[in-house]
């Protein structure tokens, strides 16, 4: 896949009077992927759009677009990206469609065809030529991405897309993220604080913590580093000592769990099957072995407790 | 920009304020006229009026409390009825035009509701949050403020024209079409009395009002883009253009009053040769009122094009 940057965040920092709301940060969206953008309410997500997208001014550095400066060549950049900021506030007063018909009017070369197109794959053919002010925050939101991806943008920015969808619009939505990102090499990022729903729907997370890049790895490594998982075992009482010894032998160490005969090893799911193997060997009778994945969110909220 | 034009017309039009505005305006021009022609009283014999004119005109001009504007006015009626009988022109018989310069008060109507109008056009933007999605396309914030301007413009010239449409309607219902080479007794800029076509004049009076109207909508325009508050576009552009109507009295005595937009602002003045100070001319009014245009429009710009849109 296609894998060059789209956006090259440098040294981008954010001061708004003596505050410094986004501080230093330094990293690419790359074409093809779905990019979390994850942290707490106030992190300073919408803040980092807003200069993204040329709202407001960039204190410090610099935020490249298709090689474009979003500062000191706006249109060009700016060309390329298509995105909701915080709300999708439209024209309330205004029909879906004429909606759609004035940001159509501001790009050049946006067919008629085009809008219908996008119209149908939002789902809102039934609703397009009812006034705004009768949709749901749900129908705003996917108004608020088919004006977004009118003009076929290379970066697609949502800010806390998921407000307002019920679970089966969250699913579309992830999926059709995915599908942007992975058949037609749209660069997609999205700022969310919950971090359950980034899990699903971003290939990359980064966590942004009181304005700063606290961490941004591939979501598989986010999810399964450091044993990230607890195995729970149940074994006869009198072999708890014993099976203590032989994990103490993985380099791992078993804690006592609930249970008089229960334990648990903090390690990765992937290594159960050797532990499992391992007991049996040495003739130990398991009564029972449990995984217990831990969420990005044990994850994330372990991280942010760190920080503190 | 046609496309940025036709996007802010798009939303002028779709609102229902300006459908409630349009009403109003057609409403109150039609009223107008028809109670101008309820109230009116015929006339038998055209010398025995104009000598009856003569004496009450003369009869004003004795009481000391008349200001300024009142006596100078007395003062031209004056000399128009004197000439007259002088010359013996009969005055025109009612026509359209004539009666629609006589209504130069439903162009302060057009102001008002330009203001409105005005007022809502930018800080509409910010208060319903539609300005970050428009302010993240390939345009320049110039060209989008500039759109804005541009329809609000538009739209006030059209107030401005069905005014003068409704007006001319009504008046036909009642006088008739009119013709086009009406000659009537007016006073030019040196004071003497000339025959001037009706017409002409009514086009004048309308077309140049609207540099007044258009400064008002750039001061309006600029109040709600630099305070993002509509109410109070609305309400300083109001209380200026009425303190300002007052300062028209007061510039006759003090004369750098008449480098502020107001004494200026009322077009009809050199129509009836009433100009607040005797060195003041009708291209010295419409240069002072473009350069308010320029600053405020400038002023616009300036704060539009920096600010951090939150
Ligand atoms: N215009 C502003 N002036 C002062 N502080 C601001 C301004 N805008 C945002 N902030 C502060 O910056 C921080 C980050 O805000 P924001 O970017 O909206 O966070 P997030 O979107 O991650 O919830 C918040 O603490 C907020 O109070
Ligand atoms: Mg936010």
């Amino acid at each position: 896949m296609n894998q060059q940057p789209i956006v090259q965040f440098k040294h981008t920092t954010k001061i708004i009077g003596r505050k410094t709301i986004v501080n230093d940060l330094n990293f690419d969206v790359l074409a093809g992927e779905v990019f979390g953008f994850l942290g707490p309410n106030g992190a300073g997500k919408t803040t980092t759009i807003r200069m993204m997208v040329g709202l407001i001014k960039i204190s410090r550095g610099d935020i490249l677009i298709n090689g474009h400066s979003i500062a000191s060549q706006f249109e060009q950049a700016i060309r390329h990206v298509g995105g909701i900021v915080e709300n999708p506030d439209l024209y309330k007063y205004l029909t879906g469609y004429q909606n759609l018909k004035h940001y159509a009017r501001m790009d050049s070369g946006i067919s008629k065809k085009r809008i219908n197109e996008i119209v149908e794959h939002v789902g809102l053919k039934e609703s397009i030529h009812n006034k705004v002010s009768s949709y749901s925050l749900g129908m705003r939101q996917r108004l608020g991405i088919a004006q977004a991806l009118l003009h076929r943008p290379s970066l697609l920015i949502l800010d806390e897309p998921t407000n307002g969808l019920d679970p089966a619009g969250i699913r579309k939505l992830r999926n059709n993220l995915k599908e942007l990102a992975h058949q037609e090499g749209v660069a997609v990022f999205v700022s969310s604080h919950l971090l359950s729903e980034m899990q699903l729907m971003c290939d990359k997370i980064a966590v942004l913590q009181k304005g700063k890049l606290v961490s941004i790895e591939n979501v598989q490594a986010f999810i399964s580093k450091d044993s990230i998982s607890r195995v729970y075992l149940e074994v006869e009482a009198s072999q708890t000592e014993l099976t203590k010894m032989l994990i103490a032998d993985l380099n791992k160490t078993a804690i006592a769990g609930n249970g008089p005969n229960e334990l648990w090893i903090q390690m990765n799911k992937d290594e159960v099957p050797e532990l499992n193997k391992l007991l049996l060997d040495n003739g130990i009778r398991v009564l029972s072995i449990h995984v217990q994945e831990r969420t990005l969110e044990d994850k994330f909220l372990e991280m942010m407790g760190e920080e503190k | 920009m046609i496309g940025l034009i036709s996007n802010e017309m798009m939303k002028i039009v779709n609102r229902k304020l300006t459908w409630i505005i349009l009403f109003l305006l057609i409403a109150i021009t039609a009223g107008s006229f028809v109670m101008n022609k309820l109230t009116e009283e015929p006339v038998s014999d055209w010398r025995a009026e104009q000598s009856e004119l003569i004496e009450r005109y003369q009869g004003q001009l004795e009481i000391d409390e008349l200001s300024p504007q009142m006596y100078a006015d007395t003062e031209n009626k004056l000399q128009i009825a004197n000439y007259r009988l002088e010359k013996d022109i009969a005055p025109v018989s009612e026509n359209p035009w004539s009666a629609l310069l006589r209504f130069s008060g439903l162009i302060e109507m057009v102001i008002i509701f330009a203001i409105v109008i005005a007022a809502d056009v930018v800080s509409r933007e910010y208060t319903s949050g539609t300005i970050k999605l428009l302010l993240i396309r390939p345009h320049s914030r110039a060209k989008i403020l500039f759109s804005k301007y541009i329809s609000v413009a538009v739209f006030a010239l059209c107030m401005l024209a069905i005014v003068f449409v409704t007006g001319y309607g009504v008046s036909a219902m009642f006088y008739g079409f009119g013709n086009l080479g009406t000659k009537d007794l007016f006073l030019n800029a040196g004071g003497e009395v000339t025959e001037m076509n009706v017409f002409l004049q009514t086009v004048k009076m309308y077309g140049l009002s609207f540099l007044p109207i258009l400064s008002y909508v750039t001061l309006s325009f600029a109040i709600s883009t630099i305070l993002r508050n509509s109410a109070l576009a609305v309400g300083i552009s109001l209380f200026i253009m009425i303190v300002g109507n007052s300062i028209i009295e007061a510039t006759s005595r003090i004369s750098w009053l008449k480098y502020l937009p107001f004494a200026n602002s009322d077009i009809s003045l050199y129509i009836f040769h009433l100009p607040a100070r005797p060195e003041m001319t009708l291209s010295f009014s419409l240069t002072v009122l473009a350069v308010y245009i320029a600053v405020f429009a400038g002023l616009s710009w300036m704060v539009f094009k920096k600010r951090d849109t939150a």
